[in-house]
């Protein structure tokens, strides 16, 4: 046994070597593992923001690099020379690290240590690395109905769950309606699907229900949202806006289903685009929806630099889920963003004509009638007689009098102001500058003013008051349509080079210093009409003026700089736009995908690098919200954020399987999308819940049950007046004004009233309320709607009593609740039970349980007790409408209010 | 009991009350499953799943949004009354004693004040102009008040006078903005929405965050200034009205009574627990309650908003109208929503920009009239607060979103019918009583005409910190995740005004 035992001993140690170097070592992953340790504990101080000790964890190579004290603090493969881990394991207080705060746990320790050990790999966030395809899981299952579910499948497995089974029909039938069209179904469709008992019954009200007009009001209206569509300013005088057009454009969008790639081209670059036009222009005015500030006194190049950051950030957190705002003041303090990378991208939007005029240049010009065919004549007159450069770059003038110099970049005024902070005016003898013109192939100033004297003199110096005189010219009293400005040209002396332009302006006529003489409004310096001696030429010109001068439908768009009035982008350095760094140009974050070396560095080539298919963030977020429509949550919860700080997605292979999808089998398809997703036996399922699964799951983050989640502030609307019978159904057109109690609209310095619509318009779908920023429709942000200054990522669902008090008492839902109580004698002109059972059906679709028909009985006897003995009470509860108001009446119409203020018709279930 | 030893053991309670939450919330959801008429405490499920990012929105409970919540400390004061004076009145002529520039009045302004500076309306060279008011020390502490605040005057020793108050804004929006929600941009959350955010209501039958207007218009920013931001909408002010119904949609549509009202919610609430019972989804119990409330708050809204049952003295005392949309009788109002257990009421008077454009814009004519409406009934509020033992407890806030220049203004260059001042961001003043605030005392100093701060420079960060704090909030631990970060009120800055803290 003794001469046994040094072999055993020999034999075992040799057993533990080989296990040590053959045992599977738990390989550690960077994503999962440790940067959450980081993010959680280390950033703060050690990251985009701070970085003490000359030491980060944001960028690999800033992490694995030399810090203040000339080591670096991670030595890839060596965890006793590293630094950071001496520091975590210190006792000293002063040492330790995290400094003054918990120390890691002996895990969190154990992690770190094991990470350097096997080389300190670096990873990136899953959300910046392009989506691959997603193999389904192999799950046979006969619940399956298409390739969502094996994903939802694994994870209820994992958790020991179950799916439920499906909704029954008359629900889904209304869930899909609400969730695909924003209304209940018309009795045309709901009766086919109620009647159809084939396979494909469902699939065909899916089909049917995409292909109805009012799926793209739907839409819309969640587009509204991301675009931060209003149809007024922002800020104090919170003015007017012209703007409406862009939202039947995103109906036509959606109803066409309109590829997602160019749905998104067209919004951020559509003026790039070769020859836009109306409608890829009204397109761009997507990112006209930023505010403008009309205050007195206020620098419009501040208000300019903030509505091309808020571009920015609105591509950024509603396009990418990415909250790249804050990279704005340093580099980002846990994605991989660095400061100037912000203001390179930037630089894609810094060069838009709009400048924050109070006129909202520069603004799409549609011609009505016989001027829109006096412009085609002219363009086709423009490409015979001269070339089709000019055609073009005419017809582009004329609709967007682009590019000309807004009059609010003169300074230096002496006797003479911004009046308002808006146009250049001057007073008797005054005198101004308008900087930086260039004056390289000019021959005529073709400009626009106002003025209420006759025998004004304006005068054109180059370089200084005293320097050359470039051009005087005559200005007379105006008088007309568009506010009196008036649109001259005058010829001028050719001049090369870039000058400073010096304006006097002299009337002797004037009697005092104090009166503006005149006011400008923009200026072109550029060249003659041209085709002088072509047959018809006088004529055209003639047009040419008229039609400058013509009225038309306007609609704000954007419009890039030529090279004249480019603009250089700056680092702003603390995100402060006065304080200027370094000069950068266009450029996308390192982190992305490149953009492609052929396309143009403008917003045309970022939008192309926006629908690359190798960007991993444009496809995903896209999914994300529209799942988060249909199932009330998106599969990474923070639609906004899709970053390390966002909650990481419940399924993140589905979220890159249907990301894949969509771009590809799709190709870009939303109503593809969303037939998938609405397909799903995980959609399809009833969503009741019990004691345990509220435990496990409260928040259906598995989807072991069908959605059940309060509709949105325009659904609650629309379902109301389409159940009421009172739905308009007109589609299109100027923002309107229902219904709103008085004093709602307080603006300082704005005489803009709620005038109370007309007719039909009354009774418009919700996204057709007009929308001011500072005063919005009340019962839109009661139930969770925001102002819409800035973009609105996601609406967080709130449940309150004001919400009760609005469907209960607000006009508009009692109005809506008589025309219910008189849609009820319709379906049954005798007896109150059957007029209740059916106006339930009416909205629901399934019989009523005795229950809630005995509540709602007890409740008309008890209101008609009351009403018997109360004739005003009666008439009051009625209304004029009906001539000769009954007891009857007026206790069904409070019957009708009680069930649209149901939960089960509140919510989509 | 006195009312200090009240005051520690409300707050001792609501410490306990934390913990009881925690450990009763199942049982209360079991409770109102089955008898209802309880208020639905809710579940105790987060929207946002804490554990992944490690910054939980502890204050959140989304089916109890308004439930009463401790603060991070014991704070002095549990609510808040903030007056705002919209456009921005004149320290010149009310706070900021400053006999130096009555030796400048009528003098071009030296252009070191003008280099690199830029006035909203202020152009070319402008004349100085000397105070408009005579000012005089009163109380013990010997505070310097002007003549057009002859009623505050007599409470100076409650109040703290911030006197070197700065901006970055000078456009009245933004600067409204920066001052209410920390950024003169829109989209972030009010103070207003913050405070209840974090402590809840006291009083579930009334908002939480209750915002009165007068002066005819609503403030520049709009309903910005109250709005939630990225905070749950439930937060949001709720805007009171003194024309039409005083919360919107309160009164019941014409013809129907209390009993049939009471009998539909009923209806509603017993067809509700049905589909509970089918579906159990707690949002359908949290439902009924906001049901049940909405009736509650239906009898209680117009009760505390209806100042015609106070006594006479008290009208008198405050000057107030009933009847008429007033500031006075905001002002009445306010002090019976704190009494009542609202968290946060917001007063905005608008009218305040005096640039010298029409009388009723002039430093000499203008301001005196608005100083006539305000001065009693804010001096009477804080009698009124003392009286009642609820000084203490409240804090009362009095300021704006600027102040203005010690020059004439010469609007576009050109000389203005009145006398006027232009918008200004260096200095200006503002004040603080109650809550636990130090009375008579005065907080830093302008220069001799009261252009820039030279000590005690306080931002509208040090502001929101320093209200934070009164109310038991840690403004640097304070935060609320949304977009991937943790946003506070404070932003990046904010230090406590320690010297004005008793």
């Amino acid at each position: 046994m003794k001469r046994l035992l040094p072999f055993i001993v020999s034999i075992v140690l040799v057993a533990l070597v080989v296990a040590f170097i053959y045992w599977p070592v738990e390989k550690i992953d960077y994503n999962t593992q440790v940067k959450p340790i980081f993010n959680k504990k280390c950033i703060t101080c050690h990251g985009g923001v701070k970085q003490k000790a000359g030491f980060s964890l944001l960028f690999q190579e800033e992490a694995l690099g030399k810090t203040e004290s000339g080591k670096p603090a991670i030595v890839p493969g060596n965890p006793n020379e590293s630094e950071l881990i001496r520091r975590l394991l210190l006792d000293d207080p002063e040492e330790r690290m995290p400094y003054k705060h918990e120390a890691l746990s002996e895990e969190e320790i154990d992690i770190l240590t094991k990470w350097i050990e096997q080389g300190a790999e670096w990873g990136e966030h899953w959300a910046y690395i392009p989506v691959k395809e997603e193999a389904v899981p192999a799950i046979k299952n006969d619940w399956v109905k298409n390739d969502i579910d094996p994903f939802i499948l694994a994870k209820l497995s994992d958790q020991k769950l179950n799916p439920s089974a499906a909704a029954d029909k008359p629900t889904l039938l209304r869930r899909v309606s609400l969730d695909l069209t924003g209304l209940p179904p018309d009795e045309k469709i709901a009766t086919k699907f109620l009647n159809d008992n084939s396979e494909k019954a469902y699939e065909n009200l899916v089909d049917d229900l995409m292909a109805s007009p009012h799926y793209g009001e739907r839409w819309t209206a969640l587009w509204m949202d991301v675009a931060r569509y209003a149809d007024t300013r922002g800020y104090e005088a919170d003015r007017s806006r012209t703007i409406w057009k862009y939202r039947d454009w995103l109906i036509h969008a959606f109803n066409q289903d309109k590829p997602y790639d160019e749905f998104l081209m067209e919004q951020m670059a559509g003026d790039l685009m070769p020859n836009p036009d109306d409608d890829k222009y009204i397109a761009t005015a997507f990112h006209r929806n930023t505010m403008t500030n009309d205050e007195g006194g206020t620098q419009n190049e501040e208000f300019r630099t903030a509505a091309v950051l808020d571009r920015v950030n609105t591509t950024w957190s509603a396009l990418m889920g990415t909250s790249f705002n804050c990279v704005q003041c340093h580099s980002h303090p846990y994605d991989p963003f660095k400061h100037d990378e912000y203001y390179k991208f930037v630089a894609f939007f810094n060069n838009t004509r709009d400048e924050d005029t109070q006129s909202e240049f520069p603004l799409l010009r549609q011609y009505k009638g016989a001027d829109s065919v006096k412009l085609i004549q002219l363009k086709d007159w423009l490409a015979t007689n001269v070339n089709q450069e000019k055609s073009d770059q005419y017809y582009t003038f004329l609709k967007t009098w682009q590019p000309t110099i807004n009059s609010l970049q003169c300074d230096e005024f002496n006797n003479g102001a911004l009046i308002s902070s808006w146009y250049a005016g001057l007073r008797k003898d005054g005198s101004c500058r308008l900087p930086n013109v260039s004056l390289d192939n000019t021959n005529q100033l073709m400009f626009s003013y106002t003025s209420n004297f006759n025998g004004g003199t304006w005068s054109i110096y180059i370089d200084s008051l005293t320097g050359p005189l470039l051009k005087t010219v005559s200005l007379s009293k105006t008088e007309g349509h568009r506010e009196n400005w008036r649109i001259v040209t005058t010829d001028i002396p050719p001049v090369s080079g870039r000058h400073n332009l010096y304006f006097k302006y002299t009337n002797p006529t004037l009697k005092t210093f104090d009166e503006t003489g005149a006011l400008f409004e923009w200026f072109q310096f550029g060249e003659k009409f041209p085709g002088q001696g072509k047959p018809g030429f006088d004529v055209a010109k003639k047009n040419f003026m008229e039609l400058m001068d013509a009225e038309v439908q306007t609609t704000p768009i954007l419009f890039e700089n030529n090279k004249e009035l480019f603009r250089t982008t700056h680092v702003f350095e603390r995100g402060n736009w006065l304080v200027k760094g370094n000069v950068v140009t266009p450029e996308v974050p390192g982190v992305m995908n490149p953009m492609d070396a052929k396309a143009p560095k403008n917003r045309l080539g970022l939008a192309m690098w926006m629908v690359d298919k190798k960007n991993p963030l444009v496809s995903r977020t896209m999914v994300n919200r529209l799942w988060e429509q249909l199932f009330g949550q998106g599969l990474a919860e923070t639609l906004e954020d899709l970053g390390t700080q966002g909650i990481p997605p419940t399924h993140k292979e589905l979220l890159d399987h249907l990301s894949w999808k969509f771009m590809n089998d799709f190709d870009w398809s939303i109503k593809k999308l969303l037939k998938e997703m609405a397909m799903s036996a995980t959609y399809r399922q009833n969503s009741k819940t019990n004691d345990e699964l509220q435990k496990i799951d409260p928040l259906n983050k598995f989807y072991a049950r069908g959605p059940r989640i309060r509709l949105s502030a325009e659904q609650l609307r629309d379902q109301a007046l389409a159940v009421s019978n009172s739905l308009s159904g007109k589609m299109y057109g100027k923002s309107v004004m229902p219904f709103q109690p008085e004093g709602i609209w307080r603006s300082p310095y704005n005489g803009d009233k709620w005038v109370m619509s007309q007719g039909e318009d009354q009774n418009r779908r919700a996204l057709y309320t007009y929308w001011k920023r500072t005063a919005p429709y009340p019962t839109m942000i009661t139930f969770d709607g925001g102002a819409r200054e800035v973009c609105v990522t996601r609406r967080i669902r709130t449940n309150t009593p004001l919400q009760a008090l609005t469907s209960l008492n607000d006009s508009t839902y009692f109005v809506m609740a008589r025309n219910f109580a008189f849609k009820m004698q319709e379906l049954d002109n005798k007896d109150v039970n059957n007029q209740i059972r059916k106006g339930y059906e009416h909205m629901m679709f399934k019989p009523i349980t005795e229950t809630k028909l005995n509540a709602l009985v007890e409740l008309y006897t008890k209101s008609l007790g009351t009403f018997t003995k109360n004739e005003k009470a009666t008439i009051d509860i009625i209304g004029t409408k009906d001539t000769s108001p009954k007891p009857e009446t007026a206790a069904l119409v409070v019957v009708a209010s009680a069930m649209l203020n149901l939960d089960e018709w509140v919510n989509k279930n | 009991m006195t009312q200090k030893e009240l005051h520690n053991q409300r707050l001792l309670k609501e410490a306990e009350y934390k913990t009881l939450q925690h450990q009763t919330r199942r049982h209360f959801l079991k409770e109102s499953a089955m008898g209802l008429g309880a208020l639905a405490l809710g579940s105790f499920f987060y929207s946002c799943d804490s554990k992944s990012s490690g910054m939980a929105n502890t204050f959140f409970d989304a089916t109890n949004p308004l439930a009463p919540k401790p603060p991070m400390f014991p704070g002095k004061a549990k609510s808040v009354i903030y007056i705002h004076m919209a456009g921005a009145p004149s320290q010149l002529e009310l706070f900021s004693y400053k006999p130096e520039l009555a030796k400048l009045d009528g003098l071009d302004c030296p252009p070191s004040l003008l280099e690199g500076k830029k006035f909203a309306f202020i152009r070319g060279v402008p004349k100085m102009l000397g105070p408009q008011a005579k000012f005089s020390q009163h109380g013990k502490s010997g505070l310097w008040l002007s003549e057009n605040l002859p009623h505050l005057s007599t409470v100076v020793d409650d109040m703290a006078i911030l006197n070197a108050v700065t901006t970055d804004q000078f456009n009245h929006a933004p600067a409204q903005l920066l001052m209410h929600t920390g950024t003169a941009r829109l989209g972030r959350p009010s103070m207003g929405s913050w405070v209840t955010y974090g402590l809840g209501s006291e009083n579930k039958n009334l908002p939480g965050f209750v915002v009165l207007t007068s002066g005819g218009n609503n403030p520049d920013a709009g309903k910005s200034v109250w709005g939630s931001g990225f905070l749950p909408s439930v937060y949001q002010g709720v805007q009171c009205r003194s024309e039409g119904d005083p919360v919107l949609f309160i009164k019941d549509p014409p013809g129907m009574d209390r009993d049939i009202r009471k009998a539909s919610i009923d209806a509603i609430n017993k067809i509700n627990k049905e589909e509970y019972e089918e579906y159990k989804d707690p949002e359908t119990l949290s439902r009924i309650a906001q049901y049940e409330m909405a009736y509650k708050m239906q009898i209680s809204v117009p009760e505390v908003m209806n100042i015609n049952d106070e006594p006479a003295y008290i009208h008198e005392m405050y000057g107030t109208k009933p009847g008429e949309a007033n500031f006075a009788n905001n002002v009445l109002l306010a002090r019976k929503l704190v009494e009542k257990g609202v968290r946060f009421v917001q007063l905005f008077d608008w009218g305040w920009d005096t640039h010298g454009d029409s009388a009723g814009n002039a430093v000499d004519i203008g301001l005196i009239n608005k100083c006539r409406k305000v001065d009693r009934p804010i001096t009477a509020l804080i009698l009124d607060l003392k009286q009642r033992g609820l000084l203490d407890e409240t804090l009362v806030i009095w300021g704006s979103e600027f102040g203005r220049t010690p020059m004439l203004e010469n609007r576009e260059g050109k000389k203005m019918p009145f006398k006027g001042r232009d918008h200004h961001a260096e200095a200006y003043s503002m004040w603080m009583a109650g809550g636990g605030i130090k009375g008579g005392t005065s907080h830093g100093e302008t220069d001799e005409i009261g252009y820039s701060a030279v000590s005690g420079k306080v931002d509208a960060f040090d502001i929101q910190a320093t209200i934070l704090n009164q109310l038991g909030f840690d403004h640097e631990k304070f935060t609320y995740e949304s977009q991937g970060r943790a946003f506070r009120l404070t932003d990046v800055s904010g230090k406590i005004i320690q010297n004005i803290i008793s």
